[in-house]
């Protein structure tokens, strides 16, 4: 029983994780033409001669191991199959990814992992604080809907489920022709972190970053929150049905009292599988946000590492993304049975 | 006042489906060509006669281009959707209906299948330069093999396919990435047509209705009249097809307008972001993302957005249980 436990929590992610990079990784090696990037490069260099571009291009995919086969067996129609060894691409890539070496871009030559760290200084406080801002907001606007008034209650579920139909893009470009528009209300920048600017003492810093991350990070909330308070707020409205809660009641407690102390613990265990996803999905999230307010995180560099079919980069910021998914779901089932005992792993 | 609820109800149903009937209509009416772009009136205000609805950086027509817009969703979307939703209900109902135990086969064609896979991997060259002939010989070799296999007690007793298993673990593979980066990487690896984006689509979506297919048919599985007509003898598919479907289709059928809202949403995203589909389909969100290059022109966010957000209002409001 312990080792299946085990292999459902822990083993069945990280099998479908790998899984899931290799396939990736095997696509983009197999399906697109190896010497694209290279005769990129090449042919903006016109004084090189035809067979000498033949041969560099030969030396440039020895270097980055391009020339070997793909994988450990490979299929020719007229040879048919053969055991290539340990010597192809899928194998060094894998021992190189255990190594956290991610590899180097195809566009830049740089480390990936290098690039990837530079972009989490970015988007790892857009991503933070919008989870824990819509956490929060969660939290106290599901439990504020039940101490206030039924109609009033019924208006804001109506007008969240309004906000649930716009997608993530629109809200963002909405909240940027509203207040980042200099004919209209140009309250903040609508692009960049301001960290160029010289002029800014070292405590002046944190405010100004937070006042250029504030419409990112408004947008991200906005579109993150509506799930949340709708299902918390449909849990509360059946765990306030319960006989424990008549309990407290009788025993004198207040309407507030009963929601926080009482019930919110056990109606936050619904909730739990959505916030697991929530900082996954920010990180999709960020895709978007980034690209439009063009700020040098995460999100704009896969698009434009798939803009540009950088594939290296690509891949690592998959790997950085599955990887925070798994975590994320084992921290929610540490959760979960920190919040209900009676749940068993 | 239940009255009253009620009347509001139907009313917002049925602006919700006038206002995808005039979509649809749209879509239908719009020409597929590509208009010339007006280059006299670039970026050009709404309710200005030639172009009531302004015009976009590019020139093109904002209402023309809502039109053909409407024409991707309903060429892409719904498509995708009902795909997603076929998909998923098929794996589901298999999973829950056979769990890992129900599904046995005997022995003898376990056998020949895996003998068929082998041939197959083993034969490959000359599967290559003579098809037809060594196709036709491995089925009837591997078929023989089967039927003799099948004589005997030891073929024909059962071993079980772990079907459920097999697609929980599929499941959780495809739930491994979000489903906008998954999306983006492979659109990433090669352009898709606009075909190739309703497969990858339906083969990235299909989780969620699959999931509530399973639980939908684990649940009907145990009812008494399920039972009764196993007992009848019923074979497999007519108890699925005649006793368990007929109880779980709604669930589905509840799901198909959350379905489509979520794949024009995903769609559109692609599309703003220059990843889906080729540049020269038009789409809402391609409309949208005009606002990049004239930062000013409100327009151009208002109508695709106000269309985007009343279609997918209004396939909320259809997927709300009828009361």
């Amino acid at each position: 029983m312990k080792a299946r436990t085990a292999w459902r929590y822990l083993g069945r992610p990280i099998v479908a994780a790998w899984l899931v990079v290799s396939i990736l990784f095997l696509l983009t090696r197999a399906v697109s033409n190896n010497t694209s990037f290279i005769q990129a490069t090449l042919e903006a260099d016109s004084r090189l001669q035809l067979a000498e571009r033949e041969q560099l291009t030969q030396q440039l995919l020895h270097r980055s191991g391009l020339d070997r086969p793909l994988f450990y067996v490979s299929f020719h129609p007229i040879t048919g199959w053969q055991w290539q060894g340990i010597h192809n691409q899928y194998h060094a890539w894998a021992s190189r990814l255990l190594h956290a070496d991610l590899g180097l871009s195809y566009r830049s030559q740089n480390p990936v992992s290098e690039l990837l760290v530079e972009a989490l200084r970015y988007t790892l406080p857009l991503t933070v604080l919008a989870a824990l801002l819509s956490l929060g907001l969660g939290l106290g606007v599901a439990t504020g809907l039940h101490l206030t008034s039924p109609p009033r209650r019924t208006a804001v579920l109506t007008a969240l489920q309004a906000l649930q139909a716009a997608p993530l893009f629109l809200i963002a470009t909405g909240l940027l022709l509203l207040f980042a528009n200099p004919d209209f209300l140009d309250w903040f920048p609508s692009f960049g972190l301001g960290t160029e600017e010289e002029t800014t003492a070292w405590w002046q810093l944190p405010g100004r970053q937070l006042y250029y991350l504030a419409l990112p990070v408004f947008s991200l909330v906005l579109v993150s929150t509506p799930p949340l308070i709708i299902q918390l707020d449909g849990a509360l409205q059946q765990e306030l049905q319960q006989l424990y809660v008549v309990t407290a009641r009788a025993k004198g407690a207040s309407q507030r009292q009963v929601i926080w102390r009482h019930a919110l613990r056990n109606a936050f265990l619904p909730t739990l599988t959505l916030l697991s996803e929530l900082l996954p999905n920010l990180v999709a999230g960020a895709v978007v946000v980034e690209v439009l307010f063009a700020l040098p995180g995460m999100g704009r560099l896969l698009a434009e590492a798939a803009a540009t079919q950088d594939h290296p980069v690509l891949l690592g910021g998959v790997v950085l993304i599955v990887v925070t998914r798994v975590v994320a779901q084992l921290l929610a089932d540490g959760a979960y049975r920190l919040a209900d005992p009676r749940i068993r792993l | 006042m239940k009255q009253m609820q009620r009347f509001c109800q139907n009313w917002h149903r049925a602006l919700a489906l006038f206002w995808l009937t005039s979509v649809v209509v749209a879509a239908l009416l719009a020409t597929s060509t590509v208009l010339v772009p007006d280059l006299l009136h670039t970026a050009s205000p709404p309710f200005l006669s030639p172009h009531w609805l302004g015009t976009d950086p590019q020139g093109f027509d904002v209402a023309y281009a809502l039109l053909q817009g409407a024409r991707t969703i309903l060429y892409v979307s719904i498509p995708a959707a009902a795909l997603t939703l076929l998909l998923g209900g098929a794996l589901g109902s298999a999973a829950g209906y056979w769990s890992n135990t129900g599904l046995r086969v005997a022995r003898s064609w376990w056998i020949a299948s895996g003998l068929l896979v082998a041939g197959c991997i083993g034969l490959a060259t000359q599967l290559y330069a003579a098809f037809l002939v060594t196709s036709g010989s491995l089925l009837t070799g591997c078929g023989l093999i089967g039927w003799l296999l099948h004589q005997s007690t030891w073929g024909r007793r059962p071993w079980a396919f772990p079907i459920d298993a097999l697609i929980a673990g599929l499941i959780v593979l495809l739930d491994s990435i979000p489903l906008l980066v998954l999306v983006l990487v492979v659109a990433a690896i090669q352009q898709p047509s606009a075909g190739g984006l309703v497969l990858l689509m339906t083969l990235t979506c299909w989780t969620t209705p699959a999931r509530l297919m399973r639980a939908a048919t684990l649940r009907t599985r145990e009812l008494a009249h399920v039972e009764a007509a196993r007992a009848a003898g019923l074979s497999d598919w007519q108890v699925l097809r005649r006793h368990i479907w007929p109880l779980t289709w709604p669930v589905v059928m509840l799901r198909l307008p959350l379905t489509i809202a979520l794949l024009i949403g995903l769609e559109t995203t692609l599309s703003f972001l220059g990843v889906g589909l080729p540049p020269e389909t038009p789409s809402w969100g391609r409309l949208l993302a005009g606002i990049r290059q004239s930062p000013a022109a409100w327009w151009l966010i208002l109508w695709p957005g106000a269309a985007l957000v009343l279609t997918t209002l209004s396939l909320h409001q259809l997927s709300r249980k009828k009361q």
